[in-house]
């Protein structure tokens, strides 16, 4: 948008006064309309039932369909009653080194379901799922337990197995022909929130590709679940945006293809991104985001 | 529509501060000559663009990029803002005219107050006389004459529902003729 030409003079000092009140009537960085505010574990209950909802839809024939990895959709179900199992475990103190390995801890479970009828792994699953939520429901949401080499808190857990569920939901869904779903704007808050307190981390451990000092990222997130942060290498925390600091790298992106970024489902070229600033280390930090494997 | 507006209010519901900062760069003037031309006044001006930037801000979701450019949107805004801050003077100082009626002994009107409600009740009396008839003689009644809808109704012989009618139908009207004498004479 071009400025106009014409002869009104803004009075001075209007600007700062129309900047001020508009954020003192709502601070920036958060989204509007809020949705609803939700737990972790609703949250991840909510993620369960839609996979649930989704299982109890296919024949016998789609259970035997090529999802991931070389997994057809029952052994990607099996994953997940691998998953479960493992969680369980943790919650319940047991620390083997086996829970390391996110594939091949779950590759027993996901290979054992070939040749049990679809409904079978269906209601293993259900029931363990339900025992995982029940579990993580009882837990301290601040204690902080490790599970496949990753050390979060209880509450995070829940929201990176929420990002779990849903991406292996849709990873079905795709090998079925069938249209993605999205989270519900609640959810997906939660979702946002953590993928981006997670790659400050990384950006705060790692540093930049190609940058020598510490840099300000500015990540704006569209759409239901969005938000906008602050994101500084060499920095512990990602914080919400505050008022008119300058950055020198600013990421535009929709909620939910950034997810879908963090889950490794989608490629920073794909992402649509509209970047202000260094190109370069935009890429980069969109490129550490993918590494975040949230699926 | 364009799609940078499109990305704009993507980015103000998203809490973007340095996008309202965008708009006002890009759109202030525009805001303001609206506010100055209808408001004629400096101070109240400002505080019609100060409204209608705090509205985009915390209700970005009320703009549809399909439905006119971000600019235009926000000088309809100001537009609309700057005549509600015209009528909310007009009935003041209008009143304040009733009150020093009232009041024997209270002090005269400044003179610009008392220019301003003349000029109010003249624009007034014009746009009930544009009216149809049959609206007219139910404003008369139930605005000059101090009578209730079911009075001005059972004068005219028409049923209540009627006059309700007849009446929003008129204060809609005048509205309208209002709106459109503030802006020619602005």
């Amino acid at each position: 948008m071009s400025a106009p030409t014409g002869p009104t003079a803004l009075p001075e000092g209007l600007r700062a006064r129309v900047l001020e009140r508009s954020l003192g009537r709502r601070p920036a960085g958060r989204a509007t309309p809020e949705p609803p505010e939700i737990t972790p574990v609703e949250a991840l209950g909510r993620a369960a039932r839609s996979m649930t909802t989704l299982l109890g839809e296919l024949t016998e024939d789609q259970w035997r369909r090529t999802a991931l990895r070389g997994l057809d959709v029952q052994g990607l179900v099996g994953h997940l009653i691998g998953v479960e199992s493992d969680l369980q475990r943790v919650l319940a103190g047991d620390a083997h080194p086996s829970i390391l390995d996110h594939i091949g801890s779950t590759q027993p479970a996901a290979e054992g379901q070939a040749g049990r009828p679809g409904r079978a792994t269906q209601d293993a699953w259900t029931e363990a799922v339900t025992e995982s939520i029940r579990a993580l429901a009882a837990a301290d949401p601040q204690a902080r337990i490790t599970l496949h080499g990753a050390r979060l808190s209880v509450s995070e857990l829940c929201i990176a197995r929420t990002f779990e569920l849903w991406t292996h939901e849709n990873d079905i869904r795709g090998a079925l022909g069938l249209a993605a779903t999205q989270p519900d704007a609640s959810t997906l808050t939660l979702m946002t929130r953590l993928a981006t307190d997670l790659l400050v981390r990384v950006v705060s451990r790692s540093g930049i590709a190609g940058q020598d000092r510490p840099l300000t990222l500015r990540l704006v997130l569209t759409g239901p679940g969005g938000g906008t942060w602050q994101l500084t290498s060499g920095e512990p925390a990602a914080a919400p945006a505050s008022a008119f600091t300058t950055t020198a790298v600013g990421i535009v992106a929709d909620a939910v293809q950034f997810c879908r970024l963090v889950a490794n489902r989608t490629t920073p070229a794909a992402l649509e991104a509209h970047v202000t600033g260094d190109p370069g280390a935009a890429e980069a930090v969109l490129r550490m985001a993918t590494t975040l494997a949230l699926d | 529509m364009e799609a940078s507006d499109a990305l704009l209010v993507a980015r103000l519901a998203a809490g973007d501060d340095h996008a309202l900062a965008e708009v006002y760069d890009a759109c202030a003037a525009s805001v303001y000559a609206v506010a100055l031309r209808v408001v004629r006044e400096v101070s109240a001006a400002q505080d019609v663009v100060q409204e209608v930037f705090v509205q985009l801000w915390t209700g970005p979701e009320r703009y549809d990029a399909a439905a006119a450019p971000l600019r235009t949107y926000l000088m309809v805004l100001a537009r609309s803002r700057a005549l509600d801050a015209v009528r909310a003077d007009a009935r003041r100082a209008a009143r304040q005219e009733r009150h020093h009626r009232l009041s024997a002994d209270a002090p005269p009107p400044p003179p610009d107050d008392e220019v301003a409600a003349r000029e109010a009740a003249r624009l007034v009396r014009e746009a009930v006389r544009a009216l149809p008839d049959d609206q007219r003689r139910l404003v008369e009644l139930a605005y000059f004459q101090g009578n209730s809808y079911r009075e001005a109704a059972a004068a005219l012989g028409v049923p209540e529902g009627t006059a309700k009618s007849r009446l929003r139908a008129a204060l809609a009207s005048l509205e309208r003729l209002l709106d459109h004498t503030l802006l020619e004479s602005s």
